[in-house]
């Protein structure tokens, strides 16, 4: 028995080791699961607004999930990452606590840290010598543009994009 | 968030017009005066909730008392915009307030850095007429502030969850895109309009320090009181179209969203974001049903490599 536990641990350890990235997430929106992270690739299922799925992979605009029974690509604004629930903060969030995305680098610790509050922004008072700081940090368009030029980054066109629809429709035009 | 005022200012422009020759200023007052006391009785069911920082301010103003309304002022407000030097005015004294509660940090690197890539998202917004300036500043609080006249800051706290520059590029999208909407001015001119009703109007702004920093209310506390959520949501649209602009990958922002979706909801380095922010999870749905498959052509750098990270 002893000597069977053993080995199953190890290669437990060996499967979610190559899942690196694996952490709940919670379906925001009804939408597919295709085999490749491109909506031109094959449906391999679907995930329906609320469902938990299990977070593998992220490529892009997609992350790879595990949903029931199928694996695919799903599209990532479809999915929120924690166990919170589909609405924002939930019980859920409890749990998020613990998988918050583990990679060390980014883990401060929250003891004895205190946010910013409302009272000190009320109270604060005018720091002129901040400003100017803040104003000698400045930089100019070309420098811009050539801080962007160094890295091959090229302005793009991409169109606006639309705003959402209101909701409730009680204006006469929405009805066509 | 704009059916209020808007209801306000059309059913005002109708009075005008019904009121040529009659007392206008006392007109406005009794409509004025009915629209605020309408607030505190019943909200018709339908209606959006209004502006938090309206209400609040609405609710400061001391009960009633005989208010003198100068039409003028009104008129200011209602129909105005504020001039570039106006913005500039109150964009200065809002950051130098919020430097007054936390400074930069004092990493010029960094600062440079952050000025470098933010002007380059900027260049994409297409509002040329303001200095934009980038600061990092020194707390660990998980957030970041855009004011009006081009000033943009992130906290060290959120700047530290940043993995690559098109996640930081997402960030200063949405805050700039705060300022090429003009959202902070939007929000001053209902809160003068529906609040201050004389004491905060538009029109002394011009007079001195002391009278812009009466329209923006105590130290930074603007900051503190957020803008309506269709405005944050908007930033994020907008924003990630900035970033995708800017030859970045546009799935910047959306990263760092669900990176703060999985934070622990009673996390103290959080509860001003979320007190001025809608929860991380209902922004991605909504970016999700603006973006859809709208951006699966657009694909761009996240240069991890170039990334500044902080000591």
């Amino acid at each position: 028995m002893k000597n069977f536990l053993i080995p199953a641990t190890a290669l437990m350890l060996c499967v979610s080791a190559a899942s690196a990235w694996a952490a709940p997430g919670t379906v925001l929106r009804n939408d597919k699961l295709y085999s490749q992270p491109s909506a031109t690739s094959k449906v391999t299922g679907s995930a329906v607004k609320g469902a938990s799925v299990n977070i593998l992979a992220k490529q892009g605009g997609w992350l790879r999930v595990t949903s029931g029974k199928s694996t695919g690509w799903i599209r990532l604004l479809s999915v929120r990452a924690g166990a919170g629930g589909a609405g924002g903060v939930g019980v859920g969030d409890v749990v998020g606590a613990a998988t918050t995305r583990s990679d060390p680098s980014r883990v401060v610790a929250v003891a004895g840290l205190r946010g910013l509050n409302e009272e000190d922004l009320k109270k604060a008072k005018f720091n002129p010598d901040e400003l100017a700081r803040l104003d000698a940090m400045s930089v100019s368009p070309a420098q811009a543009r050539s801080f962007a030029g160094q890295s091959g980054l090229a302005a793009v066109k991409v169109p606006a994009l639309p705003a959402p629809q209101p909701a409730q429709s009680s204006s006469p035009w929405e009805n066509n | 968030m704009n059916i209020k005022p808007m209801v306000l200012a059309l059913s005002l422009l109708a009075f005008s017009g019904a009121a040529a020759g009659v007392d206008f200023g006392k007109l406005l007052e009794e409509r004025i005066n009915q629209e605020l006391n309408k607030d505190k009785k019943t909200q018709p069911a339908p209606a959006p909730a209004p502006a938090p920082a309206a209400t609040q301010n609405a609710a400061a103003t001391p009960p009633q008392e005989k208010q003198k309304i100068d039409a003028r002022q009104l008129g200011f407000a209602l129909f105005g915009d504020y001039s570039l030097e106006e913005e500039n005015r109150i964009g200065k004294q809002i950051a130098g307030d919020l430097l007054g509660a936390v400074p930069l940090v004092r990493d010029d690197k960094l600062q440079n850095y952050v000025n470098l890539v933010g002007n380059w998202v900027a260049l994409q917004s297409g509002r040329k007429d303001v200095t934009w300036r980038f600061g990092v500043l020194d707390t660990e609080d998980i957030n970041a502030f855009a004011a009006p006249g081009g000033y943009i800051f992130v906290t060290k706290g959120l700047y530290r969850r940043l993995g690559n520059e098109a996640e930081l590029a997402g960030v200063l999208g949405h805050e700039i895109a705060h300022v090429s909407q003009k959202h902070h001015l939007k929000l001053l001119k209902q809160s003068s309009l529906i609040g201050a009703l004389g004491q905060a109007a538009g029109s002394k702004v011009k007079d001195s320090d002391q009278a812009v920093q009466n329209l923006i209310g105590n130290g930074a506390e603007i900051m503190a009181r957020g803008l309506d959520k269709n405005a944050e949501f908007e930033a994020d649209r907008i924003g990630i179209v900035y970033a995708a602009r800017a030859g970045y990958d546009p799935w910047g922002l959306p990263g760092v969203l669900q990176d703060m979706a999985a934070l622990p909801a009673k996390d103290s380095r959080t509860s001003l974001l979320y007190k001025t922010h809608p929860h991380p999870a209902d922004r991605l749905a909504a970016l999700g049903e603006a973006v859809d498959g709208r951006l699966d052509a657009v694909s761009g750098k996240d240069l991890t490599k170039r990334f500044y990270r902080i000591r």
